[in-house]
């Protein structure tokens, strides 16, 4: 989907007149390829004690692990800020601090360094979640990261993100999910999540031998996969290694036909709100793959309608497609027996889910429902090293945002920290990780994919 | 070369076929035969896959589609390396490229392979006059200047109007329609009974669609997701107010109508084969084994038999070689080329006189039961683009013989037959059985 | 004895149609119409070592939806063989008008195979001058050999009418078999008042037409494309305007070309050797989507073309394969 604005304003020109005018400068975003490094120049760690040392040692360490961390990533680390160097991610750890005092240090040290943050730099904090059972300074001190993040990231210009990692007390930060939260948020698979603090729940999940095709060996089923985001997220679960179903209505056989070809998958041609999806999804991926590892629920309808017009059947089809199904296919696999090989379920919500959007009661109650079915579906599938857990897409550049008006698409677009809508692979890099088997420690969460949308939290 | 083994439909994939000038009417054969593959491809995972061999034909061909089963194939995500092979043999096209194929992976001369066909009534090649076609070529061929011009000084402004093709019979200048119309009158098959079987076959289709029966049997193409001449809502009322366009010059009256008979389809289908080791090594689930298959031909130039009734002769044949009855079939499709060739057909092999004058026979052949008759529809309702018909009825036979086994407690041998009339007295049978 | 007239070569058609009528308008300057005609010269035509023209073979295997093979077909041995006929109805002392005569049916045994290397002997001699009841037949009987061989290979003979004429010596038709309103003038002949079909005559049962196995799409220039093929550019075959000057609306079919085709629908059936008939009963004017059948017989094959509609067939007509050698 082109963005003209984007391009005029990544112009010479164009920026001169933005930079005059006060217009929003979006900058062009650099998205993950396989082979390519991790950072494209040096990374801060800030912060004192053990965690901190723990993070600096696991992305200074060499590749292939060593002592007690199990795999080092071979950046170039930086313990303080050194004048002038432009860095390429600067993580505050800020695990430790029991008082709000203690975050002024290592937030003013890394303030030091965002003016010369390189292009798409990464700031992430690595926090622990505030409880009612804490201390109320330690629980000041750690919400505090989360007002301090959140403004941080709006702050943050040239396609930069902020991000935290928010791990569990008694979660080591060096956890295979907390690892992989931590490469994610620093690598470009994460080019449009901005502003969110991803938590992590558990000591749980496997991290990846290959960081570049960490689905190997997995069996994944995508729904609505024939197009729009669900064929990306087809296209980038099979680049990360997994053998992929595809599945969407006999109607879009065709597009369905080329995503599966183009994935070297299978396409399964079945309308999921049929009674029996789930087990016929279940019967081609194990007859066929010889098991299922990741579902991922991406089919989804909208039937816009304000509520005082909305009628039984717009809201009734938005439901069943959204939510319904899922939650019937969810409990074929819960139930069958041959969902428990580190089982992962990722649900497509939707920022309207989490903020409401005028004219989309149905869209919004289907989706917000996701959130909810998958905080509860998750502790299921935790003893079998599973989970389940959503993305929240906020403006996506895809078939269905075009067909929006173009003044409203223009202002829906810049309605965000990186003044622009995301790509669909934005979405799919956000599905393939929580795909993972390194994700297993995250449980039932929501991980948004807005670019730091305006709207909601 | 190892002794037979069986061979098996392993699945199928086709395109919903359309009516001629419909969705596809630019559609080309290469296009539509390489969507139907590349469904089949997606379907099972077959991306650059090397199989043993591809076999497809078009019966309205192109001259520049001589190698029409390759370049499809080179046009779709199996592996460049996949040979393939172009047959033709009219409306017995698509289940010819099954026998052969099976018959190739029964002989171990093959472990793999896909069967198909396509046919565009819209992308019909039309070509210039035998006599401007022959000036042009002198015209090429001349060494001299003045012999081309002479070469070229023969051609009339007449000369330059196109040829369309022509389906009829190229014995007897008698369209398809015009030869069944004088055996449905020769066999005395009603019109209404026609109706009930065009009926029968739109009730059957729309009811497969409806249960999702062909999910896995069919891909979406250019927008269209079912077969564009299914009329669902048909009624007989409907059908018998349509008029006659056939047989109205003979004696007898007119019974056959647009209505019981097939209209001109765009359309391509394919079917996926193996042997079981093959199947087995791809995780995939044979549906029903081709045990066995015979052709026929009947002469109609000297009017000896219809030209659609060679399944008649067929059939009888294929069951004897294997002691078997119409009444050990499950299921029995018949290509519903007219509802009137069906009946036909039905009627011949009732006939005591024919079976013992024709098919040397003591009595009757027998009775088809008509709940065992296409009960997913035929190509009344589905259509019928001529070569793609065959895979679309091995494909659907051996999912419904796959299907029926699987929900029957008994290992009792579930049979399928196919029976397919075509163009020039042809005709071919094929057992089919649940694997 | 008879007189043979050995000619060097074929002679061309065009210079003897225009003697034709020539002839024609002689005859009816020294005698009223329906005077008696004398006796046949007795006389035969011959040439020897004649090549085929393997263009025009081609042309004519196209023609009639013929395979191009070597062997001749035995309508393209009559094109060879015709343009003698003619030669000798333009004599001066043939007795009657060639303008006149309609070919009425047609006869050919094909003894022997004939192929396209082969050189040919053809001699033609007219024989059977008979009364009819509608007027005067008489035989043209037609004979090829393989250059230099003695045995028949092929033999035609073709029955033509002269309407209203009768012979010296008789006073009244007698009574014949088959239709006396018969067809298919050899040079021209004034269509007889119309081409509808005529009521069954009450003697003759009512004609009810066979179930079709074929069917025959005529253009208006099928005259045109057999007169290309054949030589026999006999102009009521021709065209509108030519086939008016005697008395037909609309061109009419060639005979030979309708049995040759019926003959090709036959096939390969018919065998090398065989005795093919034809009767021309009516005019066949252009264009026509005629109805053939063909039908086994005990012995051979039957065929009929008519019009769907008609009350009478154009042409039937018979193709017996001669076992001896088959």
């Amino acid at each position: 989907m082109g963005d003209t604005y984007l391009d005029l304003m990544s112009s010479g020109a164009g920026a001169a007149i933005a930079t005059r005018l006060g217009l929003p400068r979006p900058a062009p975003l650099r998205r993950y390829r396989p082979g390519v490094a991790l950072l494209d120049g040096s990374a801060l760690v800030l912060g004192g004690g053990p965690d901190a040392d723990a993070i600096a040692q696991l992305l200074s360490g060499p590749p292939g692990g060593t002592g007690g961390v199990p795999d080092g990533w071979g950046l170039d680390v930086h313990r303080h800020a050194v004048p002038d160097e432009r860095y390429a991610a600067v993580l505050v750890v800020l695990t430790d601090v029991t008082h709000p005092d203690q975050l002024a240090a290592p937030v003013l040290e890394a303030a030091a360094t965002l003016k010369r943050l390189r292009p798409g730099g990464r700031v992430v904090t690595v926090s622990r979640p505030a409880h009612e059972t804490d201390a109320p300074a330690v629980a000041a001190a750690r919400q505090g990261v989360d007002g301090l993040l959140r403004s941080l990231a709006k702050e943050l210009r040239g396609g930069a993100t902020g991000n935290g990692v928010v791990v569990t007390d008694g979660v080591p930060v060096t956890a295979p999910s907390a690892v992989a939260t931590l490469r994610f948020l620093l690598s470009t698979r994460s080019a449009f999540v901005d502003g969110q603090l991803v938590d992590v729940d558990l000591d749980a999940g496997e991290l990846a031998t290959d960081w570049d095709h960490p689905l190997a060996g997995r069996v994944a089923v995508v729904t609505g996969a024939a197009r729009g985001i669900g064929a990306v997220v087809a296209e980038v679960l099979a680049r990360d290694g997994a053998r992929v179903v595809c599945v969407d209505v006999p109607a879009a056989g065709q597009g369905l036909a080329a995503v599966a070809n183009r994935v070297r998958g299978t396409a399964l041609q079945l309308d999921v709100t049929a009674p029996d999806a789930g087990d016929r999804i279940l019967e081609h991926a194990t007859s066929r793959h010889g098991g299922l590892h990741v579902m991922v629920h991406n089919a989804g309808i909208t039937r816009d309608k304000l509520l005082a017009n909305m009628t039984p059947d717009r809201w009734g089809s938005v439901m069943a497609v959204n939510l319904a199904a899922q939650l019937a296919i969810n409990e074929t696999l819960l139930t069958s027996g041959e969902f428990v090989d580190a089982p992962r379920i990722v649900a497509t919500a939707s920022t309207s889910g989490i903020a409401g959007n005028r004219g989309q009661t149905n869209y919004a109650a289907s989706k917000a429902g996701i959130i909810g079915a998958v905080r509860a579906t998750a502790p299921l599938l935790v003893p079998f090293g599973g989970t389940a857990n959503a993305v929240a897409p906020g403006f996506i550049e895809t078939d269905m945002t075009a067909r929006m008006p173009a003044l409203t698409r223009q202002v829906a677009r810049r309605l965000s920290s990186l003044q622009q809508g995301g790509q669909p692979v934005d979405v799919a890099e956000a599905v393939a990780f929580l795909a993972s088997p390194a994700a297993g420690g995250i449980v039932g969460r929501t991980l948004r994919v807005c670019g730091q949308s305006l709207v909601g939290r | 070369m190892s002794s037979p083994r069986p061979a098996y439909v392993l699945g199928g994939n086709r395109i919903p076929f359309a009516r001629a000038g419909g969705p596809y009417a630019h559609a080309s054969n290469l296009d539509m035969l390489t969507a139907a593959l590349d469904g089949l491809v997606a379907r099972f995972g077959l991306q650059g896959e090397v199989l043993g061999q591809v076999s497809a034909g078009a019966v309205l061909k192109h001259s520049r589609d001589f190698n029409l089963a390759r370049q499809a194939v080179l046009g779709s995500p199996l592996s460049p390396r996949t040979p393939a092979t172009d047959v033709q043999e009219a409306c017995a096209t698509g289940v010819e490229t099954v026998v052969a194929l099976a018959n190739k992976i029964a002989l171990g001369q093959l472990e793999s392979g896909v069967a198909g066909g396509a046919d565009s009534a819209s992308d019909a090649p039309i070509v210039v006059g035998d006599r401007l076609r022959r000036a042009l070529l002198d015209a090429n061929r001349a060494r001299t200047a003045p012999r081309r011009l002479a070469a070229l000084a023969r051609i009339r402004p007449k000369d330059l109007s196109p040829v369309a093709p022509r389906t009829d019979e190229p014995s007897t200048g008698l369209s398809m329609g015009e030869h069944q119309a004088i055996t449905t009158a020769r066999w005395g098959i009603s019109r209404q009974a026609q109706d009930e079987l065009a009926l029968a076959s739109h009730r059957n289709l729309a009811a497969a669609w409806d249960a999702g029966f062909f999910d896995d049997l069919v891909t979406s193409y250019q927008g269209l997701t079912r077969d564009g001449n299914l009329r669902p809502d048909t009624s007989l009322d409907k059908l018998a107010a349509l008029p006659p366009v056939f047989g109205k010059r003979l004696d007898a009256p007119p019974t056959m109508t647009a209505g019981n008979s097939t209209p001109l389809t765009d359309g391509a289908s394919t079917v996926l084969l193996g042997s079981a080791e093959w199947a087995a090594a791809h995780d995939l689930t044979p549906l029903a084994a081709v045990i066995d298959a015979e052709v026929a031909a009947v002469d109609f130039v000297h009017g000896e038999e219809g030209l659609l009734m060679a399944p008649v002769y067929a059939v009888p044949r294929l069951l004897a070689r294997h002691g078997l009855t119409l009444d050990d079939f499950a299921r029995i499709e018949i290509h519903e080329a007219f509802a009137a060739t069906v009946l036909c057909t039905l009627e011949a092999w009732q006939s005591d006189e024919l079976g013992r004058t024709r098919l040397e026979l003591p009595g009757a052949f027998g009775t088809v039961p008509r709940d065992r008759l296409n009960v997913h529809g035929s190509s009344l309702a589905a259509g019928h683009p001529f070569a793609a018909t065959g895979g679309r009825i091995v494909a659907t036979l051996a999912k419904e013989l796959h299907r029926l086994k699987a929900s029957r407690a008994s290992d009792e041998p579930v049979r399928g037959l196919v029976s397919v009339c075509a163009a020039g007295g042809l005709g071919i049978a094929a057992i089919l059985e649940a694997a | 004895m008879s007189e043979d007239v050995v000619l060097a070569t074929v002679p061309a058609l065009g210079r003897l149609y225009a003697r034709s009528l020539a002839a024609t308008v002689r005859r009816s300057a020294s005698r009223g119409a329906g005077a008696a005609p004398g006796a046949l010269p007795d006389v035969c035509y011959a040439v020897h070592d004649v090549p085929v023209d393997t263009s025009r073979l081609a042309a004519y295997q196209a023609l009639m939806g013929l395979r191009a093979a070597d062997r001749l077909p035995a309508g393209f041995v009559h094109t060879v063989a015709f343009p003698l006929h003619v030669a000798l109805m333009v004599r001066d002392d043939f007795p009657l008008a060639p303008a006149g005569l309609v070919h009425v049916a047609n006869r050919v045994t094909q003894h022997r195979p004939l192929f396209r290397g082969d050189r040919l002997d053809v001699r033609v001699r007219a024989v059977g001058l008979r009364p009819h009841r509608s007027g005067t037949q008489l035989d043209l009987v037609a004979e090829v050999r393989r250059a230099g061989a003695s045995d028949l290979a092929w033999e035609g003979v073709s029955t033509y009418l002269a309407r209203g004429v009768r012979l010296a010596g008789t006073s009244g038709p007698e009574p014949v078999a088959g239709d006396a309103r018969a067809a298919h003038p050899v040079v021209g002949e004034r269509a007889p008042h119309d081409e509808r079909p005529a009521a069954p005559a009450d003697d003759r049962p009512t004609w009810r037409p066979p179930v079709p196995t074929a069917s025959w799409r005529l253009g208006a220039d099928t005259g045109r494309r057999y007169a290309e093929v054949s030589g026999d550019r006999n102009p009521v075959h021709l065209s509108r305007l030519t086939a008016r000057l005697f008395g037909f609306r609309r061109p009419i079919a060639h005979g030979m070309y309708t049995a040759g085709r019926a003959l090709a629908d036959v096939g390969p059936a018919a065998g090398h050797t065989f005795v093919w008939t034809a009767e021309f009963t009516k005019p066949l004017l252009l264009p026509a989507t005629v109805a053939v059948n063909v039908t086994a017989q005990d012995d051979g094959y039957a065929y009929t073309v008519w019009r769907p509609g008609a009350g009478h067939p154009y042409l039937t007509g018979e193709v017996r394969p001669l076992t001896a050698d088959r």
